[in-house]
């Protein structure tokens, strides 16, 4: 919303305040807008009409016709000397919070801006939810305008643009663009939600941890019985088989090790996409899933790690313990490669693959976060699968629809991707990948669903 | 639905040199209404009814013209098309003409073409605003200043023309008025 009062010129302030931001003119753009083409002809035409009909009061309109293109041609777009100033409520929100941005222009020249209108350079990554970050004014030398408006913050950090400032000369004939930087920047790191217990493969470290392996030794679980060796513990002999046949037995138990676990989110170009063009993308679902993952894993005691499938780089070795547990939570906040937008540049598949494998621990295991809208992915958890590290497929479901009813969000171009999506889904799990989807439940939910069925 | 979030529009894929792309201004946000602020269109309205009537003072059939161009003018306001404003501008200049061919008084059609572009220049001006800024930003200012100083320029046209009128051409002919405003065109020319 924009602010109510009207402060414009009635604030009129000192020319100079001491420390401020200062803030950074760009020229852009001057065009001329033409918006007063043709009123010579006009003019003129009226003034010949009125000689021809000898009519006085045709050849006076005309010559305020006249006066009119002396109006348009006289006065220059002058350049928007304007100090912005830019304030947010809270430079540190928590994603969803709203954030109330106030900017504050002052005409610091020493002309008159009888025209000037102000776009505000906003994030990509926010939206703003109340009132346009826009304004149209006019500004004496020293006078104040303000608006507010507010946005939505969502994780990520952000940073303004500069602003847009377009002036106009008093006619409007003449245009002349201009960027008003000031740096403003929040920071949007949410807090990690623990996601239940996630379950692993059977692919562990030596270390002890909560994935029961295939491995006999000491544990909880049965796993065998073998014949008794010296020095195997007095507590695990098989004392019902002593008494029974007389020989001593020794039970193995499952052993529980610890795993290594790298989250790869794909954040490739395609997989910012959402069911509509308003949602959360699947990158924002992939990422919130992660976080759970993440704190669920850590606290088991397994070593994790992440990764970004995109083109820019991010990698955070698999490790464990608190300061790992702040830094995994300052990659998914705020890496760039896990922007709430698309990361420029291209991507190279091969070339990304070659650099993951020669960074991923041997006995590392992978949760890949992909929405699944492409061969590549489907083609990538095969192909890591494929070198030993088990590979446990979780897609954010982008192609079904909120509202099953809506005529709109039902093409036949939505089905196709669902159905080729699936088709996707089916192929990894027969090649013995597991796969986890989730749409409009919560990510824990449809993880105990499919724990349900899998077997270890 | 599937569809590629498009929210980098504004700067995502901006050239490197120049962050601020020129069309990005459509596209900026969505959700932002691009129509005309009401004040420039509520102005606009007013000033084209105002040139009717004083047109319809000259001469009946000129007010009628003027009259259609007003809304014209309204509508090319709805439906955001400059193209729309400058041919309602055009008719409303072919009525003014009319409405002087068939004599009407001086003092009418000199009002009537103050108000005809007064009412076209805010037509206009609120079309680019919509366009820049949209409706629900704060422009009540801007088009205030915008109509005073369009308003400033008739005014003192109208006086600088009416005056010389009244006290050097009131009894000369025609032929005198148009010759006086050759060199006042002349003049304007050398100025720029």
């Amino acid at each position: 919303m924009t602010a109510e009062t009207e402060r414009g010129d009635a604030t009129r302030e000192p020319a100079n305040r001491g420390a401020e931001p200062t803030t950074e003119r760009t020229p852009l753009r001057r065009s001329e807008t033409g918006r007063w083409d043709g009123i010579a002809g006009v003019a003129l035409a009226l003034v010949g009409v009125g000689v021809v009909a000898r009519q006085p009061g045709l050849v006076l309109t005309g010559a305020v016709g006249v006066g009119y293109v002396v109006y348009a041609r006289v006065g220059e777009a002058r350049e928007a000397t304007v100090e912005l100033e830019r304030t947010v409520s809270d430079d540190a929100p928590e994603p969803g919070d709203e954030v109330v941005v106030a900017v504050r222009a002052r005409n610091v020249g020493d002309a008159p801006l009888p025209d000037l209108r102000l776009v505000d350079g906003v994030p990509p990554g926010l939206e703003v939810v109340d009132g346009p970050a826009r304004i149209a004014t006019a500004l004496r030398p020293g006078a104040t305008a303000a608006f507010e408006y507010t946005v939505r913050a969502t994780r990520g950090e952000h940073e303004w643009g500069p602003a847009r400032a377009i002036t106009r000369d008093p006619a409007g004939s003449r245009e002349r663009t201009t960027g008003l930087a000031t740096p403003t920047r929040i920071a949007c790191t949410p807090e990690l939600s623990a996601g239940g217990d996630l379950p692993l493969r059977g692919l562990t470290t030596v270390y002890h941890g909560r994935v029961p392996t295939d491995v006999g030794g000491a544990g909880v679980e049965f796993h065998a019985t073998r014949e008794y060796r010296r020095g195997d513990p007095i507590k695990r002999i098989d004392w019902n088989r002593r008494a029974r046949t007389g020989e001593l037995a020794t039970l193995d138990l499952r052993e529980e090790r610890a795993a290594t676990v790298v989250l790869l989110i794909d954040a490739r170009e395609s997989a910012y996409a959402a069911t509509e063009p308003d949602a959360d993308t699947a990158v924002e679902a992939s990422v919130e899933a992660a976080g759970q993952a993440f704190t669920a894993l850590l606290d088991g005691g397994d070593r994790v790690g992440i990764a970004a499938l995109g083109p820019r780089d991010c990698w955070l070795r698999p490790g464990a313990g608190t300061a790992h547990a702040a830094r995994g939570r300052e990659t998914l906040a705020t890496d760039p490669a896990l922007a709430p937008t698309p990361s420029e540049g291209r991507f190279y598949g091969s070339l990304w693959l070659r650099r993951f494998r020669r960074r991923l621990p041997a006995d590392a295991q992978v949760l890949f976060f992909t929405p699944l809208l492409d061969d590549f992915a489907a083609s990538l958890a095969r192909r890591i699968d494929a070198r030993g590290h088990l590979v446990t497929v979780l897609s954010p479901d982008v192609t079904a629809g909120d509202d099953r009813d809506d005529p709109a969000g039902d093409t036949p171009g939505t089905r196709l991707v669902a159905f080729e999506r699936r088709e996707r889904l089916r192929d990894l799990r027969g090649a013995g990948i597991r796969a986890v989807e989730w749409g409009d439940r919560s990510f824990p939910v449809a993880v105990a669903r499919a724990t349900g069925r899998w077997s270890r | 639905m599937v569809a590629v979030s498009r929210r980098e529009a504004t700067a995502g894929d901006g050239d490197e040199a120049d962050p601020i792309d020129a069309d990005s201004l459509d596209a900026s946000d969505r959700e932002r209404d691009a129509r005309p602020p009401t004040l420039a269109v509520v102005g606009s309205l007013v000033a084209g009814a105002v040139a009717a009537l004083a047109a319809l003072l000259a001469a009946p059939i000129g007010g009628a013209l003027v009259g259609l161009a007003a809304l014209g003018l309204l509508a090319g306001s709805l439906r955001r098309s400059h193209r729309l404003l400058s041919w309602a501008a055009g008719i409303g200049a072919v009525g003014i003409a009319v409405a002087g061919y068939r004599g009407g008084a001086v003092e009418p059609l000199l009002a009537a073409g103050v108000a005809l572009a007064l009412a076209w220049d805010l037509a206009d001006h609120g079309v680019s605003l919509g366009e820049q800024v949209g409706r629900e930003a704060r422009t009540r200012r801007n088009v205030a200043v915008h109509a005073g100083t369009n308003l400033l320029a008739g005014g003192l046209s109208i006086a600088v023309v009416y005056g010389a009128y009244l006290a050097a051409a009131g009894s000369q002919p025609v032929a005198a008025l148009a010759l006086l405003l050759f060199g006042a065109v002349a003049l304007a020319s050398a100025v720029r």
